[in-house]
């Protein structure tokens, strides 16, 4: 015999088995680990956005558009009809509100009282908005109308989630 | 606010803002084949559709839960449906709207202690053609008005 350590038949026989052993259990778990943290690989949808509206249509005078986006609540798939009060403003910029009262949830309309002109006014309990959205002191709402993220793109506007403002005035 | 836990938790916290009932009364039978399907899409309509007016003034009504009886039997009904609303209308709610495709409640609207609003309905068709959505639209935001008007 040889003073070169050599393989002998048990080492050689442990080594392969633990080789062959180690290839299983990888094989079974690479898709165990897989399904655990599957949730943390899915894309999320909330940052998806929606076409809406062609920017040409934008004025400054806030209209209502609707669209619609498919919402997943739980199992329960459902397409969601969404609204918003798109404008310009002075600059320029684009601004787009949720009609949603932060009161108790009924829809906001524009313009729609004489005695508050060039406001968003809610029809329930008279709740009044700014044309920027920001609710007026002594009226039910206590939040601003929440924003929605907005993008433009080859001139079609894209509406994302909307985004609470908190509990303003 | 619909009769769900989320909304009605929400109407618990908020009682003194909200003081209009909406019911749907939809009658069934099994008698015709044909008035089967009718009162099957006529449901669906009107689900639809008050459904449509508690979105837009979710803040100040209350959508409870369907009506349900028997067709051509509105006369025994009164009495029921008189309950339910009194039940209702001591919390209290000022205004209650009972809404129906059945024309038979027209005559019966005296008895009833509500306001009935009989709509003029379809009798078939596709809920998801644009036919049906800009027929929900358009009656929806007059009634949206006439309610608006009792407030």
């Amino acid at each position: 015999m040889s003073d070169k350590k050599q393989v002998s038949r048990r080492q050689f026989l442990n080594y392969t088995l633990t080789g062959v052993g180690g290839f299983m259990a990888a094989g079974m778990l690479a898709p165990m680990v897989r399904f655990a943290i599957d949730p943390v690989l899915k894309p999320s949808a909330a940052g998806e956005f929606a076409a809406v509206v062609e920017e040409s249509e934008i004025t400054n005078e806030p209209q209502r558009f609707n669209w619609k986006v498919d919402q997943k609540d739980g199992w329960y798939e459902s397409e969601v009809e969404k609204n918003a009060w798109v404008y310009k403003d002075e600059n320029g910029e684009i601004v787009a509100l949720s009609p949603i009262c932060t009161h108790l949830g009924c829809t906001v309309d524009w313009n729609s009282q004489e005695q508050f002109p060039d406001e968003f006014y809610c029809p329930c309990h008279g709740g009044r908005y700014t044309k920027d959205g920001v609710n007026v002191p002594n009226t039910p709402p206590t939040a601003p109308l929440p924003v929605y993220e907005h993008k433009v793109e080859e001139g079609m506007l894209y509406l994302g989630q909307a985004i609470s403002r908190g509990s303003g005035i | 606010m619909k009769w769900n836990q989320h909304d009605i938790s929400q109407y618990v916290e908020a009682k003194e803002y909200i003081d209009t009932l909406i019911v749907p009364l939809i009658p069934f039978g099994a008698k015709k084949d044909e008035q089967m399907k009718t009162q099957a899409f006529q449901k669906e309509l009107l689900t639809m559709f008050v459904n449509e007016i508690e979105k837009e003034y979710k803040g100040r009504i209350v959508l409870l839960p369907e009506y349900y009886y028997l067709s051509g039997k509105v006369n025994e009904e009164t009495a029921r449906l008189n309950h339910w609303v009194e039940e209702f209308t001591e919390l209290p709610f000022e205004h209650v709207f009972l809404f129906t495709f059945d024309v038979n409640w027209r005559k019966a609207s005296k008895d009833v202690d509500g306001e009935v609003i009989w709509l003029p309905g379809l009798q078939s068709g596709n809920l998801q053609s644009s036919e049906a959505q800009s027929f929900i639209k358009e009656q929806v935001s007059q009634i949206a008005e006439m309610i608006r008007s009792y407030w």
